[in-house]
């Protein structure tokens, strides 16, 4: 029998059956503003919508701004699942042990970048009398709907198909560069040094792009600056936040024995990043714009910081790189 | 200037409130609309407050369509340009005279000597200053209207809009609120009283009458 239910899980899914339900209606009003809308006009019609889009976009706002943080929520219980699949040493192996894992995790990903965006344009929309993107920030909710609503029946999926009986690997060999999985190859074919090289040049390669404000090339840099990062986190740093040079896994940092560290780190990075895209991609005023510049350097700077310390702290009590 | 452009309001659908109403209202003008209850004059005053927005057409005060403004702008527009009389007062009744005059003034994070001193100061101008500290549920009707009036007022807005302000006062108190109304004209406000008080109908300082039927100007 396959299919594992813990409190936790019951939670989740009965958040997506809640979340399912307000993003049906908001989707039909989204439609309908998408395709109707004309600020110019003075008719019932118009009016109508303009109601409409009140109820639409607080539904919407309250959706995503939930969905974003459980995420956290999300990976928090795979971690606590790991515990009784055979063979799962953390959420790595709860994600393998399903065809689901991996493209949920990776849909939930860039459902945050295109959640949050909403979110920005909704702010930047509400801030103005004349609201000048209501229809593009439905417009957009219409097809982010899609995404949103693979994402919940990926999660009924993933849930729905565990299989305690099962042996599923666990980490070490997940991203052991050893594996013939896709991600060791990719790990073995690039030298850790350079990713790390490039990691910090990329860093103050943003830091440049902010001194000549340069934002296309700051939103550019920050997009890069996302896959280097995973990267250099599986192979280089967190090695040392395990202290094992074997050891690659990017979830075993989120459990208790680590302090939970992986949180924070996803958070700055997730958050920094987006904050970095924020400025080409969300029109915003100036001063806007400058928060979206300074808040992806805060959260860039405290991930640099932290995986650095790592490094530094290892380095310093014993005397030798892993 | 305030203009109401082929205005229709259906509270029920179907049922018009206001049934293609275009007004234009000159600033500094003081305009009484009259006619009987439920004839759409209320509405009128709501939808020029931005309280509600119309089924279809649209209201402009001062070049700004202020019909199409989100609720959190609208707030904005009355806070800094209308001063609303209603029949019943709508005074928070636990609340003392200055702090309910004061309830306009809360938004706008002023200093506090300012602050006190427009609360004081339209008091004072109303004559209600000597109870202060008065709860309003204490006070006559005469008293509340007052109140409800140096409200109105203590934000000094442009616009003061009365709906059927004498309902609940009696000859004497509402000779009163007349000769403050005709302070207010002086001073080049834009007045529009909604009314079926024969009492207003005919006063040297009103510019207008317009008379509202069945929610069309007749």
């Amino acid at each position: 029998m396959s299919g594992i239910l813990n409190p936790e899980i019951i939670a989740l899914l009965l958040l997506d059956v809640v979340f399912l339900f307000f993003g049906f209606i908001a989707f039909i009003l989204s439609l309908k503003i998408a395709l109707f809308w004309d600020s110019n006009a003075t008719t019932k019609r118009q009016y109508t919508l303009v109601k409409q889009s009140y109820l639409g976009a607080v539904i919407i706002k309250y959706i995503l701004a939930l969905k974003i943080p459980l995420i956290l929520f999300f990976v928090f219980i795979l971690d606590e699942l790991s515990t009784i699949l055979n063979g799962a040493m953390c959420a790595a192996g709860v994600i393998n042990a399903t065809p689901y894992g991996t493209y949920l995790l990776v849909l939930k990903i860039f459902n945050i970048y295109l959640f949050l965006y909403w979110l920005y344009l909704h702010k930047v929309d509400e801030a103005n009398e004349l609201q000048p993107y209501t229809r593009i920030k439905f417009a957009l909710f219409s097809v982010l709907f899609f995404p949103f609503l693979a994402e919940i029946v990926l999660e009924f999926a993933l849930f729905s198909s565990l299989d305690v009986n099962t042996l599923v690997d666990c980490c070490g060999t997940i991203y052991s560069f050893a594996s013939q999985s896709y991600l060791s190859v990719v790990m073995r074919s690039f030298g850790s040094s350079y990713l790390v090289g490039l990691f910090y040049f990329l860093f103050l390669a943003i830091i440049m792009s902010y001194v000549l404000k340069k934002e296309n090339l700051f939103a550019l840099l920050n997009l890069v600056f996302i896959v280097v990062s995973l990267a250099t986190l599986i192979m280089f740093f967190g090695t040392y936040i395990y202290e094992m040079p074997t050891h690659h896994c990017p979830f075993c940092f989120l459990q208790k024995d680590y302090n939970y560290v992986g949180y924070f780190l996803y958070t700055f990075l997730f958050l920094g990043t987006f904050h970095g895209l924020a400025v080409a991609f969300v029109p915003a005023t100036k001063k806007m714009q400058q928060s979206y510049y300074k808040t992806s350097l805060l959260f860039l700077s405290l991930y640099v910081l932290s995986v650095t310390f790592y490094v530094v702290r290892y380095v310093l009590v014993n005397g030798v790189w892993l | 200037m305030i203009e109401l452009k082929n205005i229709t309001k259906e509270y029920v659908p179907n049922q018009k409130a206001l049934d293609n109403v275009s007004l234009q209202i000159k600033e500094g003008e003081l305009v009484v609309l009259k006619g009987a209850s439920g004839s759409g004059k209320s509405t009128m005053l709501s939808l020029i407050a931005a309280l509600g927005k119309p089924t279809t057409g649209e209201v402009v005060v001062d070049n700004k369509v202020i019909s199409k403004l989100p609720d959190n702008f609208a707030a904005l527009y009355r806070r800094e340009n209308i001063g609303f009389i209603f029949q019943k007062f709508h005074l928070i009744e636990n609340l003392s005279v200055y702090e309910n005059i004061a309830t306009p003034l809360i938004p706008s994070n002023l200093p506090p000597k300012e602050f006190s001193f427009l609360v004081q100061n339209a008091m004072d101008r109303f004559e209600i200053a000597h109870k202060k500290n008065v709860i309003v549920k204490q006070l006559s009707g005469g008293e509340q209207q007052r109140v409800a009036i140096a409200r109105a007022n203590v934000n000094n807005p442009k616009i003061i809009l009365a709906d059927e302000p004498t309902a609940n006062l009696d000859a004497k108190l509402s000779a009163n609120f007349i000769e403050i109304l005709r302070e207010l004209k002086k001073e080049k406000k834009t007045i529009v009283i909604a009314t079926h008080d024969p009492l207003f109908f005919g006063l040297d300082f009103v510019d207008r009458e317009v008379e509202v039927k069945n929610g069309v100007i007749v």
